[in-house]
Parts: C-alpha cells; structure tokens; sequence
C-alpha cells in the first residue's frame, strides 16, 4: 500500500472523527419540561419575565443572580446564575439559557444574550423626540 | 404626497450613490474587458486590456469617492443619513470617528473594496504577463463588492445596502411626515463603548487588507489553471499568500488584543464565530503557503497546494457569510444582523466556490501531479502532512462553528456544545501538537532524501532537551494540571522554538536566506507557549473561595464565586492583595473606578502600590458598559474588571462636591447621640471619632454672623479603616433661632451632627449617622491574573517579522515574467 493512501486514510479518519465528535458534544434546544426530565445540560430560549421578582443583591452576594423566564412553549422556571447580574439585563427581552434543572430551579452556566446596540429597532430614540416634539 | 423636507444635506448622500453604481458598474466593465482581454487569441490587439485597466482605475476613483463622501457625511454629523446618525454622534472624536465608519456592515464593505482596489492597481503594475486573468478575477471580486452596497430595489428585493440610505427612508415614524423632522434629530447613537478603543482605529483596517489579499493567490491559482500555466503560478503568489497570512495573522491578534482591553470575558480568545470565521482562512492559506513551497522547490503536492489556495478565498468569503448573514443567531454575541443580505451572500459564496470547483474539474487530467511517492524522510512529505492538518483544524472549526447553517439546511436543531471552549481547545491542541512538532522535525529533514542516521540522532537529541524543559516549565507555572494534550503542545512548542533557533543561529553563520521561516516558527512557538500558560493557568484572584483551582479546561467564568464586592474605602484581602475601593474619576462619558491594590511583606509594610481605573460607560442604547482595566508586569498580567456597580454610585460620582442640604436620614441607620468632651473618643462600627478641638469662630457659607449670633464648630476626626477624615458639624444661634449644620463623610458612609451645646458639663452632644451597607457606594468586581501572557504578544511580534524576512528572500527569488 502507497505511503499517501495510508494518510490518505489516516486524513479521512480524523475528518470522520471531528464530525462525530462535534455531533456527539452538540447540546441541544429544548424547553424546561425537558429539563426537568433530563440531567445533561440543554440550551432553553425564552423570554424574561420582568413582571416576577429578579433578586440580585451584592450586598448579600456579589454571586447570585436569580430570576424568572418563560421558554418558548410557556413553561416557566426560575433561574438561578452564580454571578453578577449581566449588564445588559434589564433591556434585553430574548435570552438563551444554557444549563440544568437542580431542584426545580434551573442553574444556567450560562446566560447569551443580544448585543442590544444591534438587535434593538432603532426606532424608539426617534419615537421619544417625537413626543417632545408634539409638547 | 411629497414633503419638502427642511435642512437636509442631499448632495453628499447623491453623490456617493452615484459613486457607488459606478463603482459596480466600472467593475462589471473592467471584468468583462479583462475576461475578453485574457481570451483574445490576438496577441497584437491590446484594446480589451485598456479598456480594462481603465474600468479598473474608475472603479478605484468610485472607491475612494464612495468613501470621501461617507466621510464627510459622518464627519459633518449629518444625521439625516441612517448611517451617521447610526454609528456617530457629536461628541466623537475625530479619530473614533474614524472607528464608526466601519463600524457597520456597509463601511466594513467600503474598506475590503478599497484594499482590493489598492491591491489591484499593484497587480496592475507588477503583474506583467499575469494582469489579464488575475485581474479579470480580482475585478470580479470587486464587482460582487460593489453590488453588496448598490441598496437598488430590482424586481422588488433590494440588492445590497447602501451606506448613502436617509434615516427617513431606513424608518418608519410619525415624525418623518414633518417637514422639519432634522431639527428634532439633534444628535446620533454614538459608537459603541466597546469600539471606543484605539485598537478598534486600525484593527478593522488590518484585519480587511488581510481578508482583502487573501484573493491574489486565489487570483494566481485561476488564472494558472485558466491559463493552462499549471506550474508557473504559483511562484508568484507565495509572496502573496505569505503577505495576506501575515496580515490576517496581525489583524486577529489585534482583535484579541482589542477584546483583552476593552471587553468583559476575562481573556482574549473566546472561539467566538466571529474570531473563529476569521481564523479559518488564515488556518488553510498558511497550510497553502508550506505546500506551495513544497511544490516550487520538488514538484511534489501540487493539487494540495492549488486546493488550499483556492478554498481560502472560498472560506473567506464563508466567513463573511456566516458573520454578516445573521444566520449564526444566538450562536454568536458579536455577529451583525442580516441587512436582508442572505442570498445575496450566498451568490457570492457559490460564484467563487464554482469558479474554483470547475476549473479544478475540467484542468484535472492536466494537472502535474507528481507520479512518484515523497521519500518517507523528506522534508516535503512532512511539510505536506502538517499542511493537510492545519486544513483539518480548520475543518474541526468550521464544522462546530457551522452548527447554525447545518439546521438551516437539514432543518435539524442542533446547538452548540454547551461547552465550546473546552471542545474547541481540546481539539485545536491536538492539531497543534502534530504542527508544531513538524515545524520542528522537519528542519533536520532535507528535500528529496535525507541521512536517516544523523536526522533521528538530532530529532531525538532535541526532542529530550525540549522534553526536561518542558518539564521544569510545565511544573513551574502549573501546566501540568492542565488536560495532558496541553502538555503535549507544550513539548510541540518547546521543541519548535528550540530547533528553529538553531536554524536560526545557523542561519547568521551563512544560510540567512533561511532566517524567514526559522523566525516565523519560533514566533509561532511562543505564541503557543504564551496562550497554554496564559489562558492555561489564569487564576481569578477575586475568587471569594481560598485555594487555586485549576479546571480540567480553560472556561472557567462563571463556574465558581468569581465577583468580589468592595465598599468604599474598605480594604479586603484579595490573594495576595489588600484592594480597596477608593473613589471614582468622572471623564465623561467614563466613569473610572479606583481600586487601591496594595502588595504587604511579612512585617505588613507596603511593598507595592498602585491604582487600576475599570471604567463603566453609560450608553443610551446600550446601558452601561464596563471596560477593564490591566497591571501588566513583564512576567505576568493583573486584571481587573467591574461587573457592577449600583446606579446610585454612578449618580453619586456624578454629583460629586454638592453639598445636598436636603433630608436625606433615610439614606441612615437611626442616629445614636454621644456626649463628648474635647478630647473623647467615641467608637462606632467602621471605626472611631476624635473630638479634637472646638471652633468657636465656625463659619457657615453664605449665613453672616452678626451682633448676638454664635456659631460653634466641632472639630472631629474620624478614623475608618486606616484612613483619617475630618469634619467640622456646626451648631449655630442664629437670631435667638437655633439651627445645626451637618456633616457628610461619603466615603465613610457617615452624617455627623452637633445638636445640642450642655454648658454644665461643658460636653456637646454629638449625633452619629451611620450609612447601612446597602447604600452605601460598592463595586463589584473580578480579577485575573494572566501568567506570561507577553509571550503570546512578543511572540507575535516575532511571527510576523518572520513573515517580512520570508517575503523579502521569496520576493528576490522571483523573477516575474
């Protein structure tokens, strides 16, 4: 057998490889009800709810972040973080969440959000001048 | 309806529209004339190349007229166009003024047209034989370019967007329906914070000439085939190719640079899509860069050599997809959103794509790939396998990072690994364990056939050398720790910088021809070194738990108690640090945050001091925003960023030196009266009070004090934390009316009170207000010490001067024809 198809194969193997690999350690998308059932970690989209209570108090903890959010098909949970209350917070709506259910409450690893500077429309600045405008 | 809308600047917007279509339209010109100019079988008739050379040299004026005018547009705060009041705001300086006109998709377009037109005014003139068909490509390229800023609605979809677009044409509101609607726009959106950095100045630029030259030795590799010049094209693009990697290479450690000062991580790598789509085409053209190399000097690897060359472009222009499309979603935080441009993108993928497939198809048959095998121990057979992984690599990357684009086309829904850091650097350390330790082994090989004796007797000597160093190194700093595959590329590293720097050391003694690639090799090999400690055994030293703890993989953010809380001027011990919190510095829009970072000996004297200034940015669009802020030693990295900070404390900085004369004993814990005598002193939570002196001529500002009026001053001195204060609360008889005067210590949370004068006992009562913890001023924040992190960057440094001297002596064995 000629040197260049044994790495030839040996190519094709580690390509092979990477392809399963990335497959096998791909999380998935799924909503807390799978969450709840399953105890590997899971990304789960939803939407924050700003009506529920946030609690982030450094002075108590600078570590603990809690909150609630309503994933995509309207089951809700509250969530808990081990960190600071993400700058951004407060004005992004759409949140993905990756992480698992402990005791009926989700702890995210990590939260993802929207840079808001480009995913907000920017059509409320202008909204806001009109008002003054109108006074 | 048409409204005559007041005080808007159209001329400018005009025309750099005009601009623009004859940017496309000259480019479509100057590839149909090239095209027709490299198919001409009369070799006397030379109108086609005119006439291509003068679409191109228009298309290059457009180019910078486009860019004249959006600069004046952004420069002149024209804010009835979407892009300037998007991107720019008064209060910018000149030179982020710069920063925002790419800060949108459609400058970031502006600036790779314009490197590629400066890129083919040098083809042009260097080019020779070569412009017809290298230029027929490159003005193609330039074209699809150009299309991408067209913004002209054809057969109802909208082609491209373009820069020139008025904010009431991008939007929809009530107030575009007034004709003066300009003059209640009085100001844009401002950069965002995070690009207000000076790296954020030229690493675009940098970063767009890289993707921009990436194109020359695809150029090169078409018009070979094309032209049916198989074994001639690829001389000349090596020079090329090793330009665009060295350039690309330059604009991602800036980027990463850029991330490491201004952005909230903890790092400068992240596998981000948007560093890795970066990252992807500088992987393959640099494996393309060895195999032509291979080529040119034994003929051997021939198709590896023009493939990677070819999918390089290709994968640029993934990349482009992938960033600009929007299709990566909630995959990535930097990612633009789609401008409506999917297809559009896609187009210019697949243009490119089929252009290099077809001609690798049809020319196949013709191809000179060599029919006899590489010697087993020929540097040309192990350059070849170390190229072909540096292309697995970048398949490893754009397999993970294409996750989104595989649901988008098997309409699968798979996420991303929960985990990509770790997946990511796992799998790159593999590749790199090979590469290194090939850019190593194959020095002591020679082309075609090598003394096998003498090349394991030096492999191996070196390879035990880079081992016991390797060894002391990695239990040194604590490497070994780490997952054992970082070990390995520890070793890779090791040995690459020590057989290179032979080669090197041989290269002064005569071969200096050979000092380019030992130079890059080494470079390479302490970047390595440099990320492996750095990211490696980075340490939060914020960590509210004691003990080290190295993960098993480098992400370690948010697993543990990262976050300290600090309230003002009181000291916590942090590693080996005593940090404080000692006040704020307002720069408008910035907000510094001082922390006092203090290094004790044994006995408890000071050793070392210095002041680290975080900065969080209040931006209305983006909230507020933190930069960090970096001690660097030769050695190792101190950084320090804010994670919060309470509004409260922003307000407060910003309404620093007025005395509020209002109620505000809510803000208190209930006062507590103390009797004192000079001379007493009283405790109280954070510290103690002194009463040192009593002033019988107090003065009040403002309130004159006349005739039977008495004003007495206490003269207290408190002492919190280790850090004296004074205060003077004043007690005044002002018209037989008594009033008193309080006293605010902000920094030590403290209202002090004199309230009542008992003349029997010659005391004075004193009322102390003591601020609860919550409301009082504290940040929050985090801390990472980075170890050798200047290996990476000097590292860096000396890949890329690597990179010049190889051009230099690559550039002198050309002979063009």
């Amino acid at each position: 057998m000629k040197k260049s198809s044994i790495f030839g194969i040996i190519t094709i193997a580690v390509a092979i490889a990477i392809i399963i690999c990335t497959y096998g350690s791909a999380s998935t998308y799924g909503t807390f009800k799978d969450a709840d059932n399953n105890s590997g970690e899971l990304h789960i989209i939803g939407h924050i709810d700003k009506q529920k209570e946030m609690v982030y108090d450094a002075t108590k903890d600078a570590n603990y972040f809690s909150f609630y959010m309503r994933d995509t098909i309207g089951n809700e949970r509250k969530v808990i973080y081990t960190g600071t209350k993400p700058e951004d917070f407060d004005r992004t709506d759409k949140i993905v969440l990756v992480g698992q259910m402990n005791k009926g409450a989700f702890h995210a690893s990590h939260i993802l959000m929207k840079c808001p500077s480009k995913y907000t429309q920017d059509k409320l600045d202008v909204k806001a001048d009109t008002k003054k405008a109108s006074i | 309806m048409t409204i005559d809308y007041q005080g808007e600047h159209l001329l400018p917007g005009h025309l750099g529209q005009f601009f623009i279509v004859l940017a496309f339209g000259s480019a479509l010109f100057s590839t149909i004339s090239y095209y027709f100019a490299t198919t001409n079988t009369n070799k006397l008739d030379t109108s086609w190349l005119y006439m291509g050379r003068i679409g191109y040299f228009l298309n290059s004026i457009s180019v910078i007229g486009i860019g004249a005018c959006l600069f004046y547009i952004i420069y002149s705060n024209l804010f009835e166009y979407h892009y300037a009041w998007e991107h720019s705001s008064r209060t910018l300086p000149v030179y982020y003024i710069i920063s925002s006109f790419w800060e949108g998709q459609e400058g970031s377009f502006w600036l790779w047209g314009f490197w590629q037109a400066v890129l083919g005014n040098i083809l042009i003139w260097r080019a020779k034989s070569w412009e017809k068909p290298v230029l027929t490509v490159i003005a193609l390229s330039q074209t699809l370019l150009a299309s991408m800023l067209l913004g002209v609605e054809i057969f109802g979809s909208r082609i491209g967007s373009s820069p020139f677009i008025l904010l009431r044409q991008a939007m929809d509101a009530p107030i575009f329906s007034r004709p003066e609607y300009l003059s209640y726009v009085k100001d844009g959106n401002g950069l965002n914070p995070l690009l207000q950095n000076y790296w954020m100045v030229i690493h675009p630029p940098t970063l767009f000439l890289g993707f921009a030259s990436m194109i020359v030795p695809f150029a090169y590799a078409v018009a070979g085939l094309w032209q049916k010049r198989y074994k001639e094209w690829v001389q000349p693009a090596i020079s090329y190719a090793l330009f665009a990697v060295m350039v690309l290479g330059t604009g991602v450690i800036m980027g990463s640079l850029w991330a490491y000062e201004s952005l909230n991580f903890g790092g400068y790598w992240a596998w981000d899509p948007v560093e890795n789509a970066a990252l992807i085409p500088w992987l393959t053209l640099i494996g393309a860069v060895h195999v032509m190399i291979v080529y040119k000097n034994t003929g051997h690897a021939y198709f590896t050599a023009t493939f990677l060359t070819l999918i390089s472009f290709v994968l640029v222009l993934y990349a482009s997809f992938l960033t600009r499309s929007g299709i990566l979603g909630e995959t990535s935080v930097h990612a633009f959103t789609d401008l409506g441009m999917f297809w559009h993108l896609v187009v210019d993928v697949v243009i490119f794509a089929i252009i290099a497939a077809t001609l690798l198809i049809i020319r196949f048959k013709e191809l000179p790939i060599s029919k006899k095998e590489e010697d087993t121990y020929s540097r040309e057979f192990w350059m070849f396998v170390g190229s072909v992984f540096l292309a697995l690599s970048c398949l490893q990357l754009v397999v993970v990072t294409s996750i989104p684009v595989w649901n988008a086309m098997f309409k699968t829904s798979i996420a991303p690994p929960s985990n990509p850091v770790t997946l990511y650097n796992v799998f790159q350390a593999g590749f790199a364990v090979v590469v290194t330790l090939l850019t190593g082994i194959t020095q002591f090989l020679k082309y075609k056939k090598t003394d096998i004796t003498r090349f394991f007797i030096s492999t191996v000597l070196y390879l035990v050398f880079a081992a016991i160093i390797t060894g002391v190194i990695v239990y040194l700093t604590g490497v070994y720790k780490l997952k054992f595959v970082f070990i390995l590329v520890m070793l890779g590293a090791i040995y690459s910088i020590l057989v290179n720097g032979k080669v090197l050391a041989d290269a002064f003694k005569g071969k200096i021809k050979l000092a380019g690639s030992a130079v890059a090799h080494i470079g390479f090999g302490l970047i390595m070194v440099g990320a492996l400690i750095s990211a490696g055994t980075s340490n939060v030293v914020s960590q509210n738990t004691s003990g080290l703890d190295y993960g098993a993989d480098f992400d370690k953010a948010n697993n543990s108690r990262e976050n300290l809380m600090l309230y003002k001027n009181v000291p916590i011990k942090m590693g080996d640090y005593t940090v404080t919190y000692v006040g704020d510095s307002i720069s408008a829009p910035n907000h510094y945050f001082k922390v006092d970072y203090k290094l004790l000996d044994g006995n408890g004297n000071i050793k070392e001091e210095f002041i680290l200034k975080p900065n969080s940015q209040y931006n209305n669009k983006m909230g507020l925003v933190s930069s960090p802020d970096t001690k660097h030693y030769l050695f190792h990295d101190l950084y320090t960023h804010i994670s919060m900070a309470p509004l409260n404390v922003m307000q407060a900085g910003m309404d620093l030196g007025h005395d509020q004369e209002t109620n505000d004993d809510a803000n208190y814990n209930a006062p507590i009266a103390h009797d004192m005598k000079v001379g007493d002193t009283i405790q109280y939570r954070d510290g103690y009070i002194i009463m040192e002196k009593l002033n019988k001529d107090a003065h009040v500002q403002n309130i004159p004090i006349t005739g039977n009026d008495v004003a007495v001053g206490a003269d207290l001195k408190v002492v919190s934390h280790g850090i004296t204060y004074q205060a003077e609360p004043v007690y005044m008889v002002k018209n037989g009316s008594v009033f008193d005067f309080a006293r605010k210590i902000d920094d030590a949370g403290l209202k002090l009170r004199l309230t009542k004068i008992i003349p029997e006992q010659n005391k004075f009562e004193i009322m102390v207000y003591d601020q609860p913890e919550g409301k009082r001023p504290y940040i929050v924040m985090r801390a990472i010490n980075f170890p050798f992190i200047n290996f990476l960057w000097s590292g860096t440094v000396i890949m890329i001067i690597g990179f010049l001297l190889s051009i230099f002596r690559r550039n002198k064995e050309l002979k063009t024809v």
